[in-house]
């Protein structure tokens, strides 16, 4: 049971991003929103099937400890610029008139981050782990991003029975940036310190990442009305 | 406890507490939105209640209008018209000459025309059939009288199990019927006519149909916005006023307007069916 656990842990990153895929391709909808979702839904596949394999079949794809694609954490650096990317989109394409400037300026800031950082201070390939700083970074942007979002709920008027597929969308992306906030705060302190831990604390972060996708996917079911 | 565990506490702790913080923040956030939507909807409510206040007044004081014209052509224009042909009536004819004879005669048949007329749009404005005959009876009569010598075949299939338990009500109804008959009339050139009416389960559904150029849902949505639509726009008010509901559809054979009015009314054992030509 442990084991089977285990095995779909290792390959949540892959099986979870099919569930929204399987909604999204089924309900079409009108909503210009969830463009960037649809993208990053398609991208995080892609980065996520590539890191997956490379770690699950790296000796049978012939590379050795040292070689270049015997660590897959350069792509999670990539999903995590991504991600911002593609959701910073997703909060200007809301058109809620709260905080414009700062939902636009979030992301220029984040590449002049990303450049800054990986120039002068670490290594966008770093062989033994993704850089913490950078994710942690994301997922605190991604946070100021959906306690706006709900600050503008908040704020608004009007109110409606039916919760828009928006809500879905940032509810998942919260529970994702809330639970993995302190972990990729500390993660680089765990790969020195405690390796089994930082290994074990990636199952939580698999967790998170299932919960984004089915509130992803609860988003495109909502959008079908 | 050393120092290096801590950090691993201080993440699951962290974990936990910003997920706490997060569900309640959810939660207070569902929660004001309820507060929202509650108060939203008694706003909507009494919004919907005013708008039947001041549908109701126009509707009445429309109606009160119409009776007060009514009484005034039947009371002093009628009386003094009658008054004018008793006068004329008192002239002898015999004395005058022949030109002054067909005078005389012409002036005679011109006030008789325009007593009717008077007679006719007081009984229309007041519809004594209807308050003294009920709702059927009105419509079966008001039908007779407009479609008399049109090349028209109107037909009437009403439920007489309906009975009259609000006369406000039936006012609505026949004005509702008055004014679609009239458009009908007006426009549609149509030469098959039917109004028919079945009482279920304290619902009474009318439906007029005819086979000339009517008006389908979405030109009426359309057509009772705009200015030339005031008519349309009377019926949409009575029609909310009566919390009902009216629908215009197009078949193969014709138009057909159905309208269903909630009403409390008792059963009538027997049932009749009749039709006018």
């Amino acid at each position: 049971m442990e084991n089977f656990l285990h095995f779909l842990s290792d390959w949540s990153e892959i099986w979870a991003l099919l569930i929204p895929l399987a909604f999204m391709l089924r309900y079409k909808n009108k909503y210009a929103y969830l463009k960037p979702v649809k993208g990053y839904i398609w991208v995080a596949l892609l980065l996520n099937t590539a890191a997956t394999l490379l770690w699950k079949f790296k000796v049978n794809l012939g590379f050795r400890e040292g070689d270049f694609f015997w660590s897959n954490n350069f792509f999670y650096n990539i999903h995590s610029i991504a991600r911002l990317l593609f959701f910073s989109w997703f909060f200007i394409l809301l058109h809620q008139p709260f905080l414009v400037r700062l939902k636009k300026a979030i992301p220029l800031l984040f590449i002049v981050f990303v450049l800054v950082n990986f120039i002068f201070f670490e290594d966008f390939f770093y062989y033994w782990s993704f850089s913490g700083r950078l994710l942690s970074l994301e997922t605190g942007l991604l946070l100021i991003y959906c306690l706006q979002y709900y600050f503008f709920v908040l704020r608004e008027d009007h109110s409606e029975d039916k919760r828009p597929p928006s809500f879905w969308v940032v509810t998942g992306l919260s529970i994702y940036a809330v639970v993995n906030f302190p972990i990729f705060l500390f993660y680089m302190a765990f790969v020195k310190q405690f390796e089994n831990f930082a290994i074990n604390i990636w199952d939580v972060t698999n967790m998170a990442f299932t919960l984004f996708c089915i509130f992803l996917a609860k988003a495109f079911y909502e959008s079908k009305h | 406890m050393n120092p290096n565990t801590d950090i691993r506490y201080l993440v699951i702790i962290g974990i936990a507490v910003m997920l706490l913080l997060f569900t309640s923040f959810l939660v207070a956030l569902i929660f004001s939105q309820r507060k929202k939507l509650k108060y939203q909807k008694s706003m909507d409510k009494l919004r919907e209640h005013q708008q039947n206040q001041l549908i109701e007044a126009a509707v009445r004081s429309e109606e009160q209008e119409r009776h007060r014209i009514a009484e005034t052509l039947h009371d002093e224009v009628g009386a003094i018209l009658s008054s004018a042909k008793l006068h004329l009536l008192g002239i002898k004819a015999a004395v005058l000459d022949e030109r002054d004879q067909k005078l005389h005669e012409k002036g005679r048949e011109l006030l008789n025309d325009v007593i009717g007329k008077v007679r006719g749009i007081s009984h229309n404005l007041h519809s004594n059939i209807l308050k003294e005959f009920g709702l059927n009876e009105a419509i079966r009569h008001f039908i007779r009288k407009v479609t008399e010598g049109a090349f028209l075949n109107a037909t009437t299939a009403l439920d007489d199990n309906y009975q009259t338990e609000n006369p406000d009500n039936d006012i609505s109804i026949y004005r509702m019927v008055q004014e679609l008959v009239n458009n009908i009339l007006k426009y549609a050139h149509a030469s098959e006519f039917l109004i028919s009416s079945t009482l279920d389960s304290n619902v009474l559904n009318l439906v007029i149909f005819h086979n000339g150029d009517g008006l389908t849902q979405e030109q009426f949505e359309e057509l009772r916005y705009q200015k030339e639509g005031l008519g349309l726009k009377n019926i949409q008010n009575r029609v909310i006023l009566l919390k009902g509901n009216i629908h215009f559809t197009r078949g193969e054979e014709g138009y057909r307007i159905n309208i269903h009015v909630p009403v409390s009314t008792s059963l009538k054992v027997e049932a009749k069916q009749d039709t006018a030509n």
